[in-house]
């Protein structure tokens, strides 16, 4: 029993009670008991009405109307199940799409890191006036940095390892961690050789985040150190899917790049990587770095003790009680410090003969000098200004799973001949007092940005995209309540004169358009997780890794859906629900429905709500289709861009041989080997390899001296290591010249390896470059890039042009096609091109094969075939075109539903005033135009009205399109055009309705 | 009560009733028609309250957790309710008390404002 209830019980004893002492006090008096008990009621008042009273004292009253109100809805819901159903099925695609949509953002961009209590992590961001002077930086991508010398504020947030042993030494968070990739690994001794993605940390990183072990423990403090023996930590999606999910995974041995590393814990589920998008298959030490990184890349050798070499991201998390500003202070001063006093000598890093031997084992497919960026104009000016030039690549977006190669200052470090050390004869800083460096903490959650960025500008557009649908859906539903509040006018009379507050009314109709838009938006949840499954399968498909970011509905994503359900409610409910209120009461009891109806709407009046509603819908939705058009185009303009080369027909894998051990001149015998194989392969046309394939993302700029130009002005170049007879398999037309030959790669290999030749590197160039460089001199022999051995470089013998070919994409398919040249490759990682008769995947078991029988350790990665390659190139633009255009129908369809609806209403409520114009003698083709024109002329209306927001809008979306001006005149014409058809169809069938009207059952209607 | 009796009767201001009954109970528990009883006497029939309209107040004052309810025996020697003032309430007392003071000063002010 409620305490209403029991009060209630108790009021009723206590009124009993009291009219008893009353009566008994009249009778003392005098009275007769009848006389004294009606003088006690008399006195006492209206019962019934104090227990009303006091009944309300107890009660909700609004929440009691309200339940009444949704008992009334409902029931009116049940009895025009039609209206309903396309009420509420037009709502859960408004809404279901703003849901699914705005699920992607919050995975993507507002769901909290995957740690314990996330909001006390920091980032270290350094930011100075000028770049540092590093030998080396490294970033995976974690979040920002801006290295360019031209920068308005240059920053990052990779630090050396020094420092952060330092700062985490200090003690001034609470934990501390570092982190950075591994880079591909090569696991063995779990079934076949793969390839695998590893995150090297600190020994405090599991604590610092406050992760627990799924299985095992994690790594801790003692596992990173030099001394201990080299261990593993699995993610749990990996431990799944590699190992099946068996607890016999701990103590277990696998091998990464040939060394063996225990694996001691799996971690918890939900995390997957501290960056958003993230995943990592293992977590190793931070101080096994250089055991698995011995044969690979990057000076290893001097990373872990060289301050100049940044690689490492810093987290920390705060102490509780110390304010930021402080602890960022200290921080500030530390690298400060470091920058302006450490005195490091930018080329002394290498002990004497340890430089050289690095060379062969550049970046995989940086073979050599040819890509660096000669410091040929440093020699005169002053130290500082010189320290500050060679960080003047673009920045390095990613080191790790992406293919991204640019010219970044990682890709010189092992350039740097240390033997050329004694020439610099100031000692170098890695900064200067005018370069102000300092360290800022910004919380992980915004400063660790990761894939972040690559998607937040298609999610936007797509997110306004369906923000306007439900714009179209509210409009929509609107002048479906509008057209029943009209029907509804005599019950809303009878209401009014039954003594119903206006007020009471509005909240009743509010409540009815609320209901429909939550059981809108109860449906719209559906369709959104299926819509974001479909989206994400869809990224996940173009990826070469899984996304790391986990969908679905969470309870952020389920209050935005109830929000903006109950604002919809609100919006498309409140002009049908004021006019539902504003009944004039005679005329509507008096009268029949029929007439009742005209009397609040006269025909021939242009400006109604309902028009309103239509010509809006129109408009938004030719927004929309504008947008989705151009979107559209530009895919199709990125599709018809003529590579320069033929993508059919050509499969595509990678292979790295050093990670299993092979050295140099090995390399470049194994890749011949392998060639020769392969093209022996039934189905195989021809077969090369380079450094990476085509239009697969990745890009390699080298700069060199020119003759003929000033000394310290440097020329650009794209350039690419390729194979023998990578233009004929390709289908690149040489347009002079010859093609690489064998002593080619002979000269090649020498002037990259230990032993340089004093001939040039021959490279074959584009057509481009020759446009740019040479004009109409003749090509071939031309001599480039060569230098003397001075402070920073050996001399170098440059490049000789042996070859021009027809010009081809590079990277991807957006960019200009660049001055290029091609160099015999040596050495590195390689990516093998196969020209194949029929279906490249058809033939992938037996090049596999064929693989195997050279080397069964040796595992293939990005098997796929150049379609597949541009197909992920474009994978944004696909999803962003396909998912617009689908928008964009759904609009049209909404927009047109709305004109029908309006429509149809109108000939339906004119049915009366149709059938008197026939019977006076109308033609039913005049009948037909009367409802067409409407009908058109709202389209059209809508349509000039939506051309001009779009054009105003459209400019926003410039720096997605390609090849299509936003706007672009034919894409505005086409879509109004295919909007007025659509509009024409749904105009026709009430019309159709409103020629075959019967002159004598109209008569008789009412 | 005749038409002769409602011309001498006050009718209660608005939220004045549920001061009065919240002073009668300062001078200790009672039940419904007690306190109406009480406030009838202590204003020498002037107030007049419709019995009636005690018990929504009563209701309201203990939603507000100004006074409780307690069973007990009413002189008749028969159960009933008795409502107590609670320390919430009396505290409130205080301010409503003083609230009305203020009321009645500037009422008089305004209508005697020679005196």
């Amino acid at each position: 029993m409620s305490r209403r209830d029991r009060m209630m019980q108790d009021l009723d004893k206590d009124i009993r009670e009291h009219i008893a002492i009353e009566t008994q006090d009249n009778i003392d008096r005098g009275m007769s008991p009848e006389e004294a008990r009606y003088a006690a009621m008399r006195k006492f008042g209206n019962v019934t009405r104090v227990k009303e009273e006091a009944r309300e004292v107890w009660t909700f009253v609004w929440l009691e109307q309200l339940l009444q109100d949704i008992r009334f809805g409902l029931r009116t819901l049940r009895k025009s199940p039609g209206f309903a159903a396309v009420a509420i099925l037009t709502l859960a695609l408004g809404i279901g799409a703003n849901t699914a949509i705005f699920s992607l953002i919050d995975a993507v961009m507002l769901r909290s890191l995957p740690v314990h209590n996330p909001s006390q992590l920091v980032l270290l961001k350094w930011g100075a006036r000028n770049p540092p002077d590093t030998h080396g930086y490294m970033s995976a991508g974690d979040c920002r940095n801006d290295l360019r010398s031209g920068a308005d504020h240059p920053s990052g947030c990779s630090f050396s390892e020094p420092f952060f042993r330092e700062i985490a030494k200090a003690n001034l968070f609470s934990g501390t961690a570092a982190f950075a990739n591994t880079g591909r690994l090569n696991l063995t001794g779990n079934g076949p050789a793969t390839v695998i993605n590893g995150q090297l940390v600190s020994g405090e990183y599991f604590r610092t985040m406050g992760l627990q072990p799924a299985l095992g423990r994690l790594l801790d403090a003692t596992d990173d150190a030099p001394s201990a023996a080299p261990v593993a930590v699995l993610n749990f999606g990996y431990w799944q899917s590699a190992f099946g999910g068996s607890r016999d995974v701990l103590g277990r041995t696998i091998e990464l790049n040939n060394v063996p590393f225990t694996i001691i814990g799996v971690a918890e589920q939900r995390f997957t990587g501290i960056t958003p998008g993230s995943d990592y298959d293992v977590w190793l030490p931070l101080s096994d770095g250089q055991r698995i990184g011995a044969s690979g890349p990057f000076r290893w050798q001097d990373r872990q003790a060289d301050p100049a070499f940044w690689w490492l991201t810093i987290i920390g998390r705060v102490k509780p009680g110390t304010p930021a500003t402080q602890t960022q202070a200290v921080v500030s001063s530390v690298f400060r410090n470091e920058m302006l006093h450490g005195s490091v000598p930018i080329f002394h890093s290498g002990e004497p003969g340890g430089g050289p031997a690095l060379i062969p084992g550049a970046p995989a497919p940086a073979g050599g000098n040819t890509i660096v960026r000669r410091e040929i104009g440093t020699a005169g000016p002053p130290p500082p200004a010189a320290g500050n030039v060679p960080i003047s690549g673009p920045p390095p977006q990613s080191a790790g799973n992406k293919p991204t190669l640019l010219l970044g200052p990682q890709t010189m470090a092992p350039t740097a001949p240390p033997h050329q050390t004694e020439s610099a004869s100031a000692p170098h800083t890695l900064s200067t007092v005018t370069d102000n460096p300092e360290v800022s903490l910004v919380p992980a959650q915004s400063g660790l940005t990761g894939s972040r960025t690559q998607y937040s500008n298609p999610l936007y557009v797509l997110m306004l995209a369906v923000g306007i649908i439900l714009l179209i859906a509210c409009a929509n539903v609107s002048g479906l309540m509008l057209s029943r509040a009209s029907a509804r006018q005599k019950e809303m009379a009878v209401r009014l004169a039954l003594g119903a507050g206006r007020a009471r009314i509005v909240r009743q109709l509010l409540t009815e358009s609320v209901m429909l838009s939550l059981l809108g938006g109860a449906v719209g949840i559906l369709f959104a997780y299926w819509g974001a499954q479909t989206i994400v399968s869809f990224v996940s498909s173009n990826q070469a890794r899984p996304l790391g970011f986990a969908t679905g509905v969470d309870l952020r994503v389920l209050g935005f859906t109830i929000a903006v359900s109950l604002l919809t409610g609100i919006f498309f409910g409140l002009a049908p629900t004021f006019r539902g209120a504003r009944v004039n009461l005679t005329p509507s009891l008096k009268e029949g429905e029929g007439s009742s109806t005209r009397s609040a709407h006269r025909p021939g009046k242009w400006f109604s709500i309902g028009n309103a509603l239509v010509v809006a819908q129109v408009a938004l939705a030719i927004v929309v289709l504008v947008g989705a058009g151009l979107l559209v185009r530009t895919l199709q303009n990125l599709r018809n861009v003529d590579a320069g080369f033929d993508s059919h027909n050509i499969l595509l894998f990678s292979i790295n041989p050093e990670l299993v051990g092979y050295k140099g001149p090995q390399v470049d015998s194994f890749y011949r080997d392998l060639q020769g194989r392969l093209a022996e392969t039934p189905g195989v046309q021809s077969v090369s390899y380079s450094m990476m394939p085509l239009l697969s993302n990745g890009l390699m700029v080298t700069s060199f001296h020119w003759p003929g130009t000033p000394q310290d002005q440097q020329s650009e170049s794209d350039m690419l290591g390729v194979g023998p007879n990578f233009f004929e398999t390709l289908h690149i037309p040489l347009l002079t010249g010859r093609s690489f030959n064998a002593s080619d790669f002979a000269i090649s290999a020498s002037n990259n390896g230990t032993t340089p030749t004093s001939a040039p590197t021959p490279v074959i160039v584009n057509h481009a470059f020759v446009e740019k460089y040479l004009g109409k001199e003749n090509p071939l022999g031309k001599r480039f890039g060569e230098s003397a051995a001075d402070a920073n470089e050996p001399a170098s013998p440059g490049y000789e042009i042996v070859g021009v070919v027809h010009d081809a994409k590079y990277n991807s398919l957006r960019r200009e096609i660049n001055a290029m040249m091609y160099s015999p490759q040596s050495a590195g990682g390689a990516s093998f091109e196969l020209r194949t008769a029929a279906d490249p995947q058809a033939i992938l078991p037996a090049v596999r094969e064929v693989i195997a029988q050279v080397n069964t350790n040796l595992p293939l990665f990005d098997v796929k075939t150049e379609s597949q390659q541009i197909d992920r190139l474009l994978f944004q633009e696909r999803l962003v075109a396909r998912l617009s255009g689908f928008f964009g129908l759904l609009a049209l369809v909404l927009a047109c539903v709305g004109l029908y609806g309006l429509l149809s209403f109108e000939v339906s409520r004119r049915t009366r005033e149709i059938g008197i114009r026939m019977a006076l003698g109308a033609q039913p083709e005049s009948v037909l135009k009367l409802v067409l024109r409407q009908g058109l002329v709202l389209a059209i209306v809508g349509s000039c009205v939506g051309i001009g927001v779009a054009l105003a809008v459209m400019r926003y979306l410039a720096s997605m399109l390609y090849d299509v001006r936003a706007n672009d005149p034919l894409t505005m014409i086409a879509v109004s055009t295919l909007l007025t058809l659509v509009a024409l169809v749904a105009c026709y069938i009430p019309a159709r309705r409103a020629m075959r009207v019967d002159p004598m059952v109209a008569l008789r209607y009412e | 009560m005749s038409t002769k009796e409602q011309r001498e009767r006050i009718e209660l201001l608005q939220g004045t009733l549920d001061l009065l009954i919240l002073r009668t109970l300062l001078l200790g528990p009672a039940h419904g028609h007690a306190i109406a009883k009480a406030i009838e006497f202590k204003s020498d029939d002037v107030l007049q309250v419709e019995q009636g309209s005690l018990y929504p107040a009563l209701h309201r004052l203990i939603k507000r957790r100004w006074i409780s309810v307690q069973e007990g025996v009413s002189e008749n020697n028969r159960r009933a309710k008795f409502y107590r003032l609670t320390a919430k309430g009396r505290r409130q007392l205080v301010v409503e008390t003083s609230k009305w003071d203020k009321l009645a000063r500037a009422i008089a002010r305004i209508l005697r404002p020679a005196e």
